[in-house]
């Protein structure tokens, strides 16, 4: 029976692109009265077929994660998320050529021949000064005319 | 005859651009994101040049779409004025809506983007073979009539032209129904990609980044916003063609990418 390890990936150093993308809603998108901040997470959804799921987590960790500079949190199953954000999920709708690659790499560089599929994902985390279902509404309006290019990406609001 | 060379944050070819802008005998200057928007009211025509506005974060050109300067360029198109954008310049003009800017955006969602420039993927043979950056020559074919595009103004149709691309977004890919017919129809496909014969072989090396039909560069409707991903400005002198490329021995003599400003700046001279 396959099992999903859900990686979240984050930056401990100063996040350069959360901070632009907050400035430009901010400054430019008009959403300065409603949102507090910005963070941003990356996501990757890994199943396997066989294996202690928590053994591998921190296997592919210790490969996808640069502890330098990035901090990580393990989910196996279902994806859980703090209270004080909304998590708006954005993935490319059409072929991911780095999660093929993730994939590629762990099975057959790497020796993990149970990974049956690698997703990718990148997490946003929206603050916002009031709470659902407004901060929701916002959250969604935010990530159409700004965080994905319909074309090419697809968003989820993640629940908690 | 005054055009703004637009440099956000991450831009790197505004000076190459402004000097073959002036070269062919138009007055230029570098027009900062940052300066007031109302500016360029005052230019007749407008270069988005190559680079990484902003590092490209979130994806190409989305930050910069959203900047004043962007609204101000939608006005100055609307009143008909010249807007070339090259690479990075195309990837904004894309993700402002400014480029095709026909249909009004994606059914049911709230953007007004036609289309995406996304990652290249290079197939040939029915496999993907690479993907992501790619810098190289490649060989363009013209394919509108002379006159449609504010770029390729004074470029005969079938032209063949040598110029370098690099990048690792120029995928166009779009999920508005009919788009691309529509753009064929309305010779709004101004450049594709093709063999040295001018022949468009769908796959790698020929097609480059996987673009869709191998399209290099589209133009809107009336004609005079035109984006290429392809750079005209790092060929516009003989001496930058490749080593291998006889023109070079020849370094006073113009580039292929020249006939890029020679149209723009023909384009001016019509309109007036």
């Amino acid at each position: 029976m396959s099992q999903k390890i859900n990686l979240r990936v984050w930056l401990k150093i100063p996040d350069a692109e959360a901070a632009t993308v907050k400035n430009t809603l901010i400054r430019r998108l008009g959403y300065g009265h409603i949102l507090a901040d910005v963070k941003k997470e990356r996501l990757f959804s890994i199943e396997v077929d066989s294996g202690d799921p928590l053994e591998l987590a921190r296997s592919f960790a210790k490969e996808l994660v640069n502890e330098n500079k990035e901090s990580h949190k393990v989910h196996i199953g279902d994806l859980v998320y703090e209270d004080d954000y909304v998590p708006v999920k954005v993935a490319l709708h059409i072929e991911d050529g780095e999660a093929i690659s993730v994939r590629e790499r762990l099975r057959n560089r790497l020796g993990f021949a149970n990974v049956m599929d690698v997703k990718k994902a990148t997490v946003w985390k929206l603050y916002f000064k009031t709470l659902r279902p407004e901060a929701e509404i916002a959250a969604r309006e935010i990530a159409e005319k700004l965080l994905i290019n319909p074309h090419k990406d697809a968003y989820e609001i993640l629940s908690h | 005859m005054k055009i703004a060379v637009l440099q956000f944050p991450g831009t790197n070819c505004a000076l190459e651009t402004l000097v073959a802008v002036k070269t062919v005998g138009m007055d230029g200057e570098i027009f900062r994101w940052n300066r007031p928007a109302g500016e360029l009211s005052g230019f007749d025509g407008f270069i988005i040049p190559g680079g990484f506005s902003y590092q490209d974060r979130l994806r190409a050109g989305a930050i910069a779409a959203k900047e004043p300067v962007l609204s101000a360029l939608k006005e100055e198109a609307g009143q008909g004025k010249p807007i070339i954008g090259i690479c990075n310049g195309f990837q904004v003009l894309v993700e402002s809506g400014l480029l095709p800017g026909s249909t009004g955006g994606c059914a049911g969602g709230k953007s007004n983007v036609d289309m995406a420039l996304a990652q290249n993927v290079m197939v040939s043979g029915g496999k993907i073979v690479r993907r992501g950056y790619y810098c190289d020559w490649v060989h363009l074919r013209h394919e509108a009539p002379s006159r449609r595009s504010s770029g390729s103004f004074a470029i005969e149709r079938g032209a063949l032209l040598k110029i370098p691309i690099a990048h690792g977004e120029g995928n166009l890919v779009t999920a508005s129904p009919g788009l691309i017919k529509e753009l064929n129809e309305n010779g709004q496909v101004v450049f594709r990609d093709c063999d040295k014969n001018g022949r468009i072989i769908n796959e790698f090396p020929y097609n480059v980044n996987g673009s869709t039909e191998s399209i290099a560069a589209i133009c809107n409707e009336p004609g005079n916003v035109l984006g290429m991903m392809p750079h005209p400005e790092r060929a516009f002198f003989a001496w930058q063609l490749p080593a291998f490329d006889p023109r070079k021995q020849r370094p006073d003599d113009p580039g292929p990418g020249r006939r890029v400003f020679d149209s723009m700046k023909r384009y001016i001279e019509v309109r007036a």
